[in-house]
């Protein structure tokens, strides 16, 4: 017999183009800061696309100093772990240390064998290995040993157990874009079901490699042409001048825990998850389906034993992708009702582009600052919105109370996810 | 000469590869091990003293190293070897 426990969120740590920790990504989510520009070096050969939310001048050994409360040996165990790792393995440490941090976890420990550990990422390690590939075809027997452990996914989960001293469940999950709440949902289910007591999950950075940003341009996906010399007007969610997603990089980590074992740490939930759907669409390509998409709204509100009428906002998948963004904003209508016109909608991606594989756990993130700190972040493109029914954020930040709110996300292959919070008391 | 030149090119790698090493520690005797290598910076001290030098020699061949001394010799002479090539 499965329990079912309450589940909350007591950490959370992200590295990101708007901010490389919890303080200053909430700050720049209030002010409306977006972090797409020129990127800063393109690789060869060039791609049509030069527009992305980068993380600029990255040093893990600076993020790592700059995260104080962290003890000595921890630091120097991360150091000794990260300081060679690839770009995406250096910036799940930042961000699972600020989570891990955040949540209590180094003065209040729980036991290792009831943490579990879900890395929310997939193939990224891809830009990684394009680096490699030059060298490699001159001289293979020079390919580093290492690299047999580091072009798998779950390196990060091999690196970040033995970090955090984590033995219970550990695994990767993958979900196209839908990624990060498809992590969300599963380390729900862990502590909901009674697998784990805490459980960490980590959205990854996507590193993408010159081939995967023409992958995305070929099949129409990727926006960035008409705005190519306004960067910062390029991600459009939900406008009228929309025209594709605008790529972005994050690592964002969370720390979902049961009730008991946050009362027993004395930690608070900072908010709650009532529930977490995930559906396909029996679809194998990249279009987007109405049906789909409310489903796993209106699904997750059923967990959550909650209705339209106890929604306060949602933050959307809102890629900034035109037929992406019809089809969510027809979705919300539907599963919305007569109250659609009163819940407020944002796309947290018009600020920090499309973080692909960790954009659910960054907008779980942006959800839960906004509530705890009762505001809502703009819509900074948004000058002509494709629904008028609906009631978008305009182009300031405002000052609101959200107590429930749902957050979407959908990717490619007919993956549909939603997840409702409810803020912590 | 030449096996003093291959002991400060593999220190300097060891230093990489294990950062929180420092020069002094790093002796002929002393083992890999003992300076808190896992098995996998073994190989990659190994792999990148060859890229450095120029060498490539069947990992085999380091099988019977106890420590740095020993990893030093095998580089070493392979790399005459290379080197008395190079000459010719």
């Amino acid at each position: 017999m499965l329990n079912k426990n309450k589940v909350g969120i007591t950490g959370m740590g992200i590295v990101s183009s708007i901010g490389s920790d919890i303080s200053s990504f909430c700050n720049s989510l209030k002010n409306g800061k977006s972090g797409i520009r020129q990127m800063a070096d393109t690789k060869e050969p060039k791609v049509s696309v030069d527009i992305a939310a980068e993380i600029q001048d990255f040093s893990f050994l600076n993020l790592l100093d700059r995260l104080e409360n962290v003890p000595d040996q921890k630091r120097k165990y991360a150091k000794r772990l990260g300081q060679r790792a690839p770009f995406v393995v250096q910036t799940s440490i930042i961000s699972a240390l600020e989570a891990w941090y955040n949540a209590g976890l180094f003065e209040k420990e729980a036991l290792p064998e009831r943490m579990g550990l879900i890395v929310a990422g997939q193939n990224s390690t891809q830009n990684y290995q394009y680096d490699l590939i030059p060298k490699f075809m001159e001289n293979p027997e020079y390919l580093s040993p290492r690299y047999a452990l580091e072009f798998l996914e779950t390196n990060q989960v091999g690196v970040l157990s033995e970090m955090l001293g984590i033995q219970g469940e550990g695994f990767v999950v993958g979900g196209a874009s839908a990624t990060g709440n498809v992590g969300v949902i599963k380390g729900y289910q862990q502590v909901l079901a009674g697998f784990a007591d805490v459980c960490l999950v980590v959205g990854t950075i996507a590193d993408l490699s010159p081939m995967d940003m023409q992958g995305f341009i070929n099949i129409g996906a990727m926006g960035g042409k008409k705005y190519i010399d306004q960067p910062e007007k390029s991600c459009r969610p939900f406008d009228s001048q929309h025209e594709g997603f605008i790529y972005g990089q994050a690592s964002a980590c969370l720390i979902l825990e049961s009730e008991a074992s946050a009362a027993k740490r004395g930690v608070p939930f900072l908010a709650e998850i009532k529930g977490g759907a995930l559906n396909l669409d029996s679809n194998s390509s990249a279009n987007p389906n109405l049906n789909g998409e409310s489903k796993a709204m209106q699904s997750a509100l059923e967990q959550a034993g909650m209705s339209a009428s106890d929604v306060d906002y949602v933050n959307t998948h809102g890629s900034s992708s035109a037929l992406g963004d019809k089809t969510e904003a027809e979705a919300i209508g539907r599963v919305l009702g007569s109250r659609a016109s009163d819940v407020w909608l944002n796309a947290t991606k018009g600020l920090t582009g499309h973080c692909l594989y960790s954009a659910g756990v960054v907008e779980v993130i942006a959800t839960v600052l906004q509530m705890r700190e009762g505001f809502l972040h703009p819509n900074i493109n948004l000058e002509e919105p494709i629904h008028k029914d609906l009631k978008f954020c305009g182009a300031e930040a405002i000052n609101h109370q959200v107590n429930v709110a749902i957050t979407n996300s959908f990717g490619f292959g007919g993956i549909n996810t939603s997840v409702v919070l409810e803020r912590g008391k | 000469m030449s096996k003093e030149h291959v002991f400060e090119v593999v220190k300097k790698i060891v230093m990489e590869v294990l950062p929180d090493v420092g020069p002094e520690q790093i002796s002929m005797e002393i083992s890999l091990k003992d300076l808190g290598a896992n098995s996998i910076d073994r190989m990659e001290v190994v792999t990148m003293s060859m890229e450095e030098l120029g060498l490539k020699i069947p990992l085999m061949s380091f099988a019977h190293v106890s420590n740095v001394e020993g990893l030093v010799d095998v580089l070493n002479m392979n790399y005459a070897a290379v080197s008395e090539n190079d000459t010719m």
